[in-house]
Parts: structure tokens; C-alpha cells; sequence
């Protein structure tokens, strides 16, 4: 099955080799997606752990801190790193 | 101005002029009108974002507005700092800061605070004031703000940005998600962040909209809900935002 990723906010380019859709395997979690997003970032870089989670516009938590889910067809999943700036 | 305009109590002649193009249908009705001019709204800090947010929450009526920010002015901060100027380079801002405002409409009072308020002073910032609109660019800042609305019980707008990326977010305490719900864990603070200014001043004016909104009883709140506009990428999204049922600070 395939997800659409959208990854957005702070140092967001380190996440430039991240596909815009990714296969995972049917039944696949939140966590395995998460762990195959991490494998395409820039060597070294890592999604920061308060790195904000959405499955479909729906708040799930962060990296860090998030429950697992099953996934499913078509769902979007949205990585939005914490920005600041005054 | 018709009759109606006229008769409105707690509004000039003078006032319903000034503000007559936001007064109708599709914005706001006179009672609004006059409920945003005996608001108080507390915008720290005013650089770019706050600066455009305090301007417009200013210009649109809010009948005092209480700008925060401490420092002086350095030549980076004028491609985005629209209260400032090239003659306040090297000079504290907040004081030419709210004098500006102040020129943009008689109608209101402004109070400039040449500092960030502390935990004790934000605390007592927000038992006067009706909203506040946190823009500072630390975390620990921005939590300050959002503990003290939400043990105040007032609304607040949070708003951040990097690079062409701008967040929003709108808190309704007790109801909807607090900036602590969405970060448990405070993210890093990166003093020399790349921005450009025009997502500053979006960003900024989208969360004064929402407090003129809030203020004024306008239109629906974006409650509970990030907007995230990644110009770069030319995509809007919003996220519904969950409370934590162990959030420290609003659970």
C-alpha cells in the first residue's frame, strides 16, 4: 500500500530525500513508516523528537511521544518539526 | 455612515468613520466593534511577527494593546520588523515601537514594556488583559505565555515560523489543545534561524485576525487547530489538534 509524506517546518530541506509517497507493507504502523522516513533523511539526521504528527489533518502526537497505529491506504501522513522565530 | 452608525453607544462619530470598512456584513457588527475597542490584548514579542499582529490588532480597533520587547534593534531584524525603522538600529525598541502604533490610530491606547515578562509578570499580564498573542522565538517563552492564559483562562494565539514556513495555532483553555499538549517535550532553540519576512508578516497578521475575530465575536476561532503555510512549498495545511490527558499544564 502507499502513504503520501508530507514533511514541513524547521530544517525541513535534511528531509529532501524523503518520498512524496511511500510502500509499506499492508498492515504497517505508524512506527514502521516513521522508522523508513528516518532511513531517507540526510546521513546523521534524525526526525527531532518533538516533531509534531498527523495522520490525515488528525493530531497524533510526536515522534517522541505518539501512540501506535495501523495504517492505511492512502492516508497522508504530515511531520511537521517544531518552528519558533520571533 | 448610516443612521444605525450613529447611534451606536460607546462609539464616536469619529471611531464608526475610522473603522467603517470592516463594519458590515461579512466582518464585523458595531457591538463587535465596540467590544474590541474595550479589549486589551497582549502581543509579545513584537518583532516579526508580533510587530504586524500588534499593528493590525491596533489599526482594527482593540482599545488597548500591550506590546513586550526587550533589546535593541540590529540591522538583520529590518527585513521582517515592520514597527521598526533604520533610525532605531541600536536602539531599544519598544518604546519607538509602541509610538509608532500609536500613530496609526488615536482611538486606542498603547503600552510598550522594554522586556519579556517573566513567569511572576506574565502571570500578571494575563489576569488584564483578554487575549495574548505569543510570538517570542523560544520555546520556554512561548510555554511561559501558554501556562500563564491558560491558568488565566483567556484565549491564546500562538504563532512561530522558520525559513518560508509559518504555524499558527489557537488556544482555548480548558477546551481545546495548550502549546504544551502538542510539545510534552520543549524542541531546541535556534537563536540564528533563517526567515524571510513575508512569512513573518502572514503569520503575524493571520493570528491577529484570529484575536480580532475572538475579541470581537466574529466569524469561527480556528480552536484547537494548527495552520501550517510552507510557502517554500506552496502547501496550507491544518491539523486537529488533541489535548493530553497528562498535560501539566491544562489537564
Amino acid at each position: 500500500m502507499e502513504i503520501r509524506i508530507v514533511v514541513t517546518g524547521r530544517s525541513y530541506h535534511t528531509a529532501a530525500a524523503v518520498p512524496e509517497t511511500l510502500v509499506l507493507d499492508e498492515g504497517a504502523s505508524l512506527d514502521d513508516a516513521l522508522q523508513l522516513i528516518n532511513d531517507a533523511l540526510e546521513e546523521g539526521a534524525s526526525l527531532p523528537g518533538s516533531c509534531l504528527i498527523a495522520i490525515d489533518n488528525q493530531h497524533m502526537g510526536t515522534v517522541a511521544s505518539h501512540s501506535n497505529t495501523v495504517l492505511q491506504c492512502g492516508q497522508e501522513l504530515v511531520l511537521i518539526a517544531p518552528v519558533a522565530g520571533g | 455612515m448610516n443612521d444605525d452608525q450613529a447611534k451606536t453607544p460607546g462609539l464616536s462619530d469619529a471611531e464608526l468613520q475610522r473603522y467603517a470598512r470592516q463594519l458590515g456584513d461579512g466582518v464585523l457588527s458595531e457591538q463587535g466593534q465596540l467590544r474590541l475597542k474595550q479589549s486589551t490584548a497582549l502581543v509579545t514579542r513584537v518583532g516579526g511577527m508580533g510587530g504586524p499582529a500588534a499593528l493590525m490588532l491596533a489599526m482594527a480597533g482593540v482599545g488597548r494593546v500591550i506590546i513586550a520587547h526587550g533589546g535593541e534593534m540590529i540591522s538583520p531584524d529590518l527585513n521582517r520588523q515592520v514597527l521598526g525603522s533604520e533610525a532605531v538600529i541600536g536602539h531599544p525598541r519598544s518604546e519607538p515601537f509602541g509610538e509608532y502604533l500609536r500613530t496609526m490610530n488615536q482611538f486606542i491606547e498603547v503600552e510598550a514594556i522594554d522586556h519579556e515578562p517573566d513567569d511572576e509578570e506574565a502571570d500578571e499580564l494575563a489576569q488584564r488583559v483578554d487575549i495574548i498573542v505569543s510570538c517570542p522565538p523560544t520555546f520556554e517563552e512561548r510555554l511561559r505565555l501558554n501556562r500563564a492564559a491558560v491558568d488565566a483562562g483567556i484565549p491564546l494565539i500562538d504563532a512561530a515560523q522558520w525559513g518560508m514556513t509559518g504555524t499558527m495555532m489557537v488556544v482555548e483553555p480548558a477546551k481545546s489543545a495548550c502549546l504544551a499538549c502538542v510539545y510534552p517535550e520543549t524542541p531546541p532553540f535556534e537563536e540564528f534561524f533563517p526567515v524571510v519576512g513575508a512569512i513573518s508578516s502572514m503569520t503575524g497578521t493571520m493570528a491577529a485576525l484570529e484575536a480580532i475575530k475572538i475579541l470581537s465575536g466574529t466569524g469561527k476561532p480556528v480552536f484547537g487547530k494548527m495552520l501550517t503555510y510552507d510557502a517554500f512549498e506552496g502547501r496550507m495545511t491544518t491539523i486537529h489538534l488533541e489535548r493530553r490527558a497528562d498535560c501539566p499544564v491544562c489537564s
